[in-house]
């Protein structure tokens, strides 16, 4: 296939759902042997314009076509047959299959009628491992990969397919900086194979890296593609919501000299080991490492979410004994985890409901929730952090991601916490909410407060932290403030043993 | 509580030791597998069988085994018993038609089965001792056709849909009913042997047809007694309807003392649980052994076995009601 | 123009879905009352509501276990148990000491309790499946009933403990009116208290819940206490109905209760559904049970016919959130 190809066309897509007008007379084309992002703020319309590519929605009107023949899928697997790949944002292996199963998952039958052939499958999964440079044993179990590694597994099973179009919704979302690298070098691999790319990302730095053409979307509509070459940051940012941004980051804070939280030798055997940290008022503490470097589990030992083996915290000078997250809570504590599915909200639940969950003891008169203390609580974090809901009682599900983070943030500011415990604050949030975010961070640590911030994205460490703890295989390796380091320096440190 | 839990306690080791210890060769090893001991009934049966003399005094080793209403697990049963070479076994098997391929089991190992209370669909029986359903529920039926006087509305009420007790007993029902044309039978419906369905079922019925039932014939006694009861709860007297079960159960009994059932036809599990012991002996120990139960004065005990006896049904009204309930209580006290 | 019709059509049909239940119950009922001149009589709905009054309560409780994820297939062996509880205590029939009525149905209670508490352990502590634990204890506490009666019937109870059971209160048969208050309290519990909150939030989300410093093993273990209570207190009502504590009550009912919840819009993921709902739900098993009865149709398609509403609910229910 030769590159500049039209492989994909669209024209005049339109679909609503109850109420939202979620893509509005778009416009769109993909050439072979290149790399196409699609970006804009959560609920911009690139997801839905993706889905409705792939056939999972049903457009209200326009059509498209796939090399020159008009198409209108119906299923995903019309999709695909046609030569379409999709690897969603979110991730969905079956945990007690093999990764060469999962890979051939529902293809074992065009190669052999009845009997999977184990050893056929496996080798064939070896081969397109090679093929993006990646090394895992086809045998082992889909649990027990990370999530950078399922990553990787949806990735070669798209590629696996051998489509001519490769549609990736935020790739690098769960996965660490390493893997970024990696994937990237597969990205170029499949492009100098003529294929076309639909990459649609939130990270900056990623598509200014790998795409060649940008399609910028605001509130449903396309605003235009560009070439990415061809526009600077603060352009494509000014395009996307549509007013400019002098900063990225807002930081305003002081840190102090005074100690506000202090961990010694906090560990869990195998998941964070011997952890000794200082936090102080009016400071945002980064805590940086890959992937597995034992963050996440620092922050479940410190919280008690999970039984710590050793350790002791102490808050102003006081040792703490904290043995459960009501613990932790009762000593000002605060966590915002990193998969907000997973463990952050109760989807099932209403914005008010998941607001006021943590402190719904200060609703409660003579035994029973009184609905309008209540209501006047979660109004107010509704109102701080201007969440988008049509109402309190909307399901928390429904919202964008950026919203979601919200009501989680308004939770926690519910229960007067001084310590913020934040993993990945910004993961999968549009620039607008980012920086919302940022600056409510900045405000709560100027107030006396301190935070301690995991994040994967360095600029995003290295634009709001006052001193960096970098993590590497469940230790501390090392400990700076930011004024003496820099973007190579610090993944230097998380990367290699010095 | 506690004092039952222990008995219990003391029973469950010494079945354990029965199954365990040393096994004196002399004694006759004697299964009875039974579909299972839920029941006022088979609670009766179970101790009649664990009465009788040969057991009394230790000719017989016998074990019971619960077939947990499970087929399955009475053939299981069936396969343990052929293993640990049981001399014979008496058999209650779940339903007529489950039970043949137990008895094939230990037909082929010559380990002779006689079924007892229901019938197995088998050539390969050595006997069967049982009361006729057929007959039960024609005798039921009858009593309450008769004291309605030939005349009026009656709804029954019927056991498990398919189970062959319900089949033959609807049989039976039916049988009367034929004798009696003037009567029109209004409803007919399950409630699964159960007192508290039944009860539901006859308020229902009791508002759909107000005033115009006269009489009830209950396949069970649980559920003639749930239907007495929802007669008294909606403010009529069970004394003016005529009502009548299978079976003999205390509560039964009791209430056929009190003028609210007018009969209760007793299944007499001495007679099927004893007899059945006897004929097997029989069959082990010669034809010049003697019964031992005290059932065989009514029933004839032959020159030779035959292939099947009937334990008479006994109706048990206001007269015998009070004699009855004395007999029961000799039997089931320690 | 266009779009605003749309809008219209749609909250037509989201107000018709939030009340599909209620709509379906309405539905039947209307059906009933010109099929037959007695069903809206005052004695007939005196009658459905007892009969529901007791899945009811059972049905109360598994809300409040498949509220949290779990499910509780012990319910009927519990009823069973708490029935011949009762019974043996106000039973004038093995010439023992006959106590109170409030010390029997106190008695049933905690050893509805105590069952309920063995489930939530397993389940709550030791992290068995709630399938799998209230599946054991479905067969343990049949077998405890069977041991404690000798498989007998427990009868001649003593009159003053038929009142639950047989006895009026503002015109109201006793079982409803227990039912009744029950649902109030019940009600307020899950609508305005923070246990009710936090039992909606464990079952949407646990670790959600734990980490919002939520004792979460503490309220899954307390839906099973929840449930055996009200299962052991619905026994004792039962005993009073019938006049005599019975060993093979029960047999069977966990399915009744499981399927009010269900066609009451209770999701048995979790975190989704009202008491409302499986309150509706068992009225229109009741009204089911109770219409085909008055009609004379066989048990065949009584069967048949409670088969198809739950699905029919629960079939409403996935479309309304596909769409």
């Amino acid at each position: 296939m030769k590159v500049g190809e039209t492989l994909i066309k669209v024209e005049g897509i339109r679909k609503s759902f109850p109420g939202v007008l979620a893509l509005d007379k778009v416009d769109f084309e993909l050439k072979s042997g290149t790399v196409h992002a699609l970006m804009g703020e959560n609920g911009a319309g690139k997801s839905t314009l993706v889905k409705v590519m792939m056939g999972i929605y049903a457009r209200d009107s326009g059509k498209m076509w796939l090399k020159g023949q008009e198409v209108d899928f119906k299923t995903p697997k019309e999709a695909l047959d046609a030569g379409m790949s999709f690897i969603p944002q979110e991730l969905c292996p079956v945990p007690d299959m093999t990764v060469a199963e999962n890979i051939w998952l529902g293809r074992e039958s065009s190669y052999f009628n009845i009997f999977v052939n184990y050893a056929k499958i496996n080798s064939l999964t070896e081969e397109v491992l090679a093929r993006i440079g990646v090394e895992l044993d086809p045998k082992r179990l889909m649990k027990t990969l990370s999530t950078a590694e399922v990553q990787l597994v949806e990735i070669a099973k798209a590629i696996s397919l051998d489509n001519d179009v490769l549609i990736m919704d935020e790739p690098t979302s769960a996965i660490g900086e390493k893997e970024v690298e990696k994937l990237f070098e597969i990205v170029e691999l499949l492009k100098a194979q003529g294929k076309g790319i639909i990459y649609v990302s939130h990270r900056m730095e990623e598509i200014f890296t790998i795409t060649d053409e940008i399609t910028v979307f605001r509130d449903g509509k396309m605003v235009g593609t560009v070439t990415t070459k061809d526009i600077t940051r603060g352009e494509l940012i000014t395009l996307m919501i549509g007013t400019t941004l002098d900063q990225e980051y807002v930081k305003e804070n002081v840190p102090t000299q005074e100690v506000l939280l202090e961990v010694e030798d906090l560990t869990i055997k195998g998941k964070c080991e011997n952890i000794s940290l200082k936090v102080h008022t009016g400071e945002i503490l980064g805590l940086f490492g890959l992937v597995g470097a034992g963050r996440s589990e620092f922050f479940s030992a410190l919280f008690g979410v999970e039984k710590k083996q050793r350790g002791s915290v102490r808050i102003k000078g006081k040792e703490v004994r904290i043995k459960s997250p009501s613990d932790a809570i009762r000593n000002g504590m605060a966590l915002v985890t990193e998969d907000r599915k997973e463990s952050g909200l109760v989807l099932t639940s209403s914005v008010q409901e998941n607001t006021s969950i943590a402190s719904l003891r200060e609703d409660v008169v003579g035994g029973l929730i009184s609905r309008s203390k209540e209501l006047e609580r979660v109004n107010s974090m509704i109102n701080k952090f201007r969440v988008k809901t049509p109402s309190e009682r909307q399901l928390v599900g429904n919202l964008s991601g950026g919203n979601q983070q919200k009501v989680v943030l308004g939770r926690w500011v519910l229960t007067r916490p001084r310590i913020l415990l934040l993993d990945e604050p910004t993961r999968g949030i549009d620039v607008g909410a980012k920086r919302e975010i940022y600056k409510f961070m900045s405000d709560f640590a100027a107030a006396g407060n301190a935070v301690i911030m995991i994040s994967s994205e360095i600029p995003e460490v290295l634009g709001m932290s006052d001193r960096i703890v970098i993590l590497r295989d469940h230790k501390v390796i090392a400990e700076k403030p930011r004024a003496e380091i820099d973007q190579e320096m610090l993944m230097h440190l998380a990367s290699f043993s010095s | 509580m506690r004092s039952k839990l222990c008995v219990v306690a003391l029973l469950l080791v010494g079945v354990f030791c029965l199954a365990t210890g040393a096994q004196a060769k002399d004694k006759l090893k004697i299964g009875a597998a039974v579909y299972g001991l839920k029941g006022e009934f088979m609670r009766l049966w179970v101790t009649a069988l664990e009465r009788h003399p040969a057991v009394v005094n230790g000719d017989v080793e016998l074990t019971v085994f619960d077939g947990k209403y499970d087929a399955s697990v009475q053939q299981r049963q069936f396969e343990t018993m052929a293993a640990q070479g049981y001399d014979g076994i008496i058999f209650i098997p779940i339903d007529m038609n489950a039970g043949s391929a137990c008895v094939d089991t230990a037909y082929y190992e010559d380990i002779p089965v006689v079924g007892s209370n229901t019938r197995v669909n088998s050539d390969n029986l050595l006997s069967y001792i049982g009361s006729d359903d057929v007959l039960g529920g024609y005798l039921e039926a009858k009593n309450v056709l008769d004291n309605m006087g030939g005349k009026g509305k009656v709804v029954i009420i019927e056991g498990p849909i398919g189970q062959s007790a319900q089949i033959q007993r609807r049989e039976g029902n039916y049988k009367a009913l034929k004798e009696y044309p003037e009567v029109e039978v209004l409803a007919i419906k399950t409630a699964n042997w159960s007192r508290a369905e039944a009860m539901s079922l006859m308020e229902n019925w009791l508002t759909a047809y107000p005033n115009k039932i006269k009489g009830v014939i209950g396949q069970n006694d649980e559920m003639a007694l749930g239907a007495i009861e929802a007669i008294k709860d909606q403010g009529y007297k069970p004394q003016d309807y005529a009502i009548a079960g299978v079976d003999g159960i205390t509560d039964a009994i009791n209430a056929v003392k009190d003028d609210q059932l007018n009969i209760t036809i007793l299944q007499d599990a001495v007679g099927q649980a004893q007899g059945a012991l006897d004929i097997l002996l029989r069959k082990l120990q010669g034809e010049d052994y003697k019964p031992q139960a005290e059932f065989w004065e009514a029933v004839k005990w032959g020159d030779s076995i035959q292939p099947s006896y009937n334990v008479p049904w006994q109706p048990i009204d206001k007269q015998n009601a009070d004699a009855t309930l004395k007999k029961r209580e000799a039997l089931t006290t320690r | 123009m266009d779009q605003q019709a749309a809008t219209t059509k749609q909250k037509l049909l989201g107000l018709l879905s939030n009340y599909t239940i209620l709509i379906m119950f309405l539905v039947f009922c209307l059906i009933m009352v010109f099929a037959s001149e007695y069903f809206a009589t005052w004695r007939n709905i005196r009658n459905i509501l007892r009969q529901t009054s007791i899945n009811g309560l059972l049905s109360i409780g598994m809300t409040f276990v498949i509220l949290t994820g779990g499910i509780d297939l012990s319910v009927g062996s519990v009823l069973a148990f708490g029935g011949v509880v009762a019974a043996s205590l106000v039973s004038k029939a093995s010439g023992g000491e006959v106590y109170s009525p409030l010390v029997a149905i106190m008695a049933a209670m905690g050893a509805g309790i105590m069952m309920g508490a063995v489930t939530g352990l397993l389940v709550a502590k030791w992290r068995v499946a709630p399938f799998v634990a209230s599946l054991g204890m479905l067969s343990a506490a049949r077998g405890l009933t069977y041991i404690y009666t000798d498989g007998m019937p427990i009868p001649k109870i003593e009159k003053s403990f038929l009142f639950i059971g047989k006895g009026s209160v503002l015109g109201l048969p006793m079982p409803v009116f227990i039912f009744a208050l029950i649902v109030l309290i019940s009600y307020i519990v899950l609508k305005k208290t923070r246990y009710g909150r936090y039992v909606y939030a464990v079952g949407g989300n646990e670790q959600s819940a734990r980490i919002s410093g939520i004792n979460t093993r503490l309220i899954i273990f307390s839906v099973y206490v929840i449930s055996g209570l009200l299962s052991a207190f619905g026994g004792a009502i039962l005993t009073a109905r019938t006049t005599a504590g019975l060993p093979q009550a029960g047999q069977s009912y966990e399915l009744d209760a499981i399927a009010a919840v269900v066609i009451g819009g209770t999701s048995l993921k979790g975190g989704q559904g009202s008491l409302i709902g499986t309150v509706i739900g068992a009225l229109i098993i009741g009204v089911v049970n109770n219409g085909l009865d008055i009609l004379g149709v066989s048990s065949y398609y009584q069967q048949v016919v409670k088969g198809a509403i739950i699905v029919i609910a629960v079939l409403i229910d996935s479309l309304k959130k596909k769409s």
